[in-house]
């Protein structure tokens, strides 16, 4: 896929790391940043000689600039492929995690960052886990194996599961899911996540967040558990419809603020512009 | 009156089953959704998920006991009914498709009678009409109908149905009528009719006819006995046509005529029996209504009560939830576009 869909993403904190890469590290070597003066002696690196400094020294000692290396990072996807992510209206919600990764990878790559995926429904499918590398066609191979997939219904204990990987790890983790699960076991998850910068992609469909247009009987079944419902689809109903979406909105920004994160809400496509604009504003 | 059913195709109850299959938790009809805790509750729409399925199961099972025939069997139910049990016993004759004597005939010209004679209703006519509205004055009686010419013909037998009677009546309009009058085969037959039957009240024949028969005495002893054993009396509405005797006739050759003969010969009887001449149609009320006035006993039977088949309040009522179910379909959401 050509399409200039990539976003910018950096984060607010320092990453640890040898490997250098685009984002602000807290390890010393060769960058633009400029941390202190050392001692010719201490750090025996004479191309960073810096003249004017040592002149200026009173103890007529040779001094070296030190700078600090950008590193680059690990950057995870954790898809939910749920039962519940098979629903849309135009699209599944599978398909725009897909187009999401797909510019994931490419912005990764760009910024010389490894990229990995993970993958649950009740537990990790390890059959969609890709290892963290750089390469330039990542993105689209997970794409692609998450178009095809298909999952069973999913919980907290399967993302708990497949995020072990990642636990105590660095890294900036995408926490992609439509979160259609109790959310009583996600702080446990989230836990193990404390060393990560983590951003929860909350992917819903158009027709979830808002009720249908005309008025009639709906009998919907739950994808996952299997349950019926008839709901008599009228203005009323709709209003309750809204008001239990807004609920969960809040009810999930609540759980996320808690810990200092910002859930970025996917509703029908993915926009790149406005995760750039997330990150920005993260990040600032 | 017990309460019992039953089925004219019993196997096809096997079925019944099917109506539990639109209870079961089915996916076609449904639309999926993600989440279900999502969703509002809605105690509306539960109802009328349910209803649909309510309906659904209610239209198979009227289905299926419909294909069975499900049904009330034929019973007997004991009646009470007041009046008399009446075999009317109809003269079929062509004579009786003569024209009746104008009411004031007896003023009109003897020379241009004749020609008046055609302004008369048919006898047989005269004769329905005044029948039918005697049997619609007497509810309570229980009618039988017999036809006769050469031979008797039971149309009605004994019933307190007055449609089936007036039907009857009617029907003695159909075609034209035969060249005899066999008087004492019909009343044979007609005295047949009451046999083994049990005596609930007072039993009449009504003789309609317009001619009489010599009998021969043979027959003469079985009517008289026959009479006397069911205890049957007899009306004999006489139609008298022109030029035919009247009853009363006591003149010593008048005993020739036919007529005269018959009433000769029933005036011997040991029941009771009575004469109606009736020339004009007026006549002939006076007499009908005569006769309505005699008989009025309590009357104790059983009625045959055929087999009710209920199959088609089932079918409607599935045609009815059919509707229903399709009104709903019209209604129900199949996507979310």
């Amino acid at each position: 896929m050509s399409e200039h869909r990539e976003f910018h993403y950096r984060l607010p904190q320092r990453i640890g790391g040898w490997r250098p890469g685009s984002h602000r590290g807290s390890s010393l070597g060769a960058g633009q940043e400029f941390v202190s003066h050392m001692r010719l002696y201490d750090r025996p690196d004479p191309r960073r000689l810096d003249l004017r400094a040592s002149l200026r020294n009173i103890q007529q000692e040779w001094l070296v600039r030190v700078n600090r290396q950008q590193a680059s990072i690990p950057v995870h996807a954790v898809v939910d492929v749920s039962a519940s992510m098979g629903f849309g209206s135009r699209r599944r919600k599978l398909d725009v995690a897909a187009e999401f990764i797909e510019a994931l990878g490419q912005s990764t790559f760009k910024v010389g960052d490894a990229l990995g995926m993970l993958a649950f429904d009740s537990r990790e499918r390890t059959d969609l886990f890709v290892p963290a590398m750089v390469s330039r066609g990542m993105g689209d191979t997970m794409a692609k194996l998450l178009r095809t997939c298909s999952g069973e219904a999913g919980d907290a204990a399967g993302l708990q599961d497949s995020i072990q990987h990642l636990a105590g790890r660095r890294g900036l983790v995408f926490l992609v899911s439509d979160f259609h699960w109790p959310l009583a076991g996600m702080n446990a998850a989230l836990d193990s996540l404390v060393q990560s910068f983590v951003v929860p992609v909350v992917i819903w469909d158009a027709a979830e967040v808002e009720p249908p247009t005309h008025d009639g009987l709906a009998q919907l079944r739950d994808m996952e558990s299997g349950t019926q419902r008839t709901l008599w689809m009228r203005p009323r109903m709709r209003e309750k419809w809204r008001e239990s979406a807004n609920a969960r909105r809040r009810e999930l920004n609540q759980v996320f603020a808690a810990r200092a994160m910002r859930p970025f809400y996917v509703i029908g496509h993915f926009d790149s512009e406005a995760m750039s604009q997330y990150f920005f504003e993260v990040a600032a | 009156m017990n309460i019992s059913f039953d089925f004219a195709h019993p196997w096809v109850l096997l079925l019944l089953p099917l109506a539990v299959l639109p209870l079961l938790r089915r996916r076609r009809d449904t639309l999926p959704f993600s989440y279900a805790p999502w969703l509002p509750r809605d105690p509306l729409g539960q109802i009328a998920g349910w209803l649909w399925r309510i309906l659904a199961a209610i239209t198979i099972f009227s289905i299926v006991v419909a294909l069975a025939g499900l049904g009330k069997p034929q019973t007997q139910v004991a009646r009470v009914g007041r009046g008399a049990e009446i075999l009317v016993l109809m003269d079929r004759s062509r004579s009786m498709d003569d024209h009746m004597l104008p009411s004031d005939w007896r003023k009109l010209d003897r020379s241009l009678l004749l020609h008046h004679l055609g302004r008369g209703q048919p006898k047989a006519k005269v004769a329905r009409d005044l029948l039918a509205k005697f049997v619609v004055q007497r509810p309570d009686d229980r009618f039988a109908l017999m036809f006769f010419s050469t031979k008797p013909l039971s149309v009605v037998a004994f019933t307190q149905h007055d449609e089936v009677v007036q039907a009857g009546i009617a029907a003695a309009d159909i075609g034209r009528g035969l060249a005899n009058t066999e008087v004492g085969r019909a009343l044979l037959a007609a005295i047949a009719e009451f046999d083994r039957r049990a005596y609930s009240g007072s039993r009449i024949i009504l003789l309609v006819c317009d001619g009489g028969a010599y009998l021969d005495e043979p027959t003469q002893q079985r009517i008289l006995a026959g009479l006397a054993r069911n205890r049957i009396a007899l009306y004999w509405i006489y139609l008298r046509s022109y030029n035919s005797p009247t009853l009363d006739n006591t003149a010593p050759d008048g005993g020739n005529a036919p007529e005269i003969a018959l009433h000769n010969f029933f005036q011997t009887l040991r029941t009771p029996y009575r004469a109606y001449q009736a020339e004009v149609p007026d006549d002939l009320a006076k007499a009908v209504a005569d006769v309505g006035r005699q008989q009025n006993f309590p009357l104790d039977y059983l009625e045959q009560v055929p087999r009710q088949d209920f199959s088609r309040r089932f079918i409607a009522a599935a045609a009815i939830c059919c509707l229903l179910l399709l009104l709903g379909r019209s209604l129900a959401m199949r996507s979310w576009t």
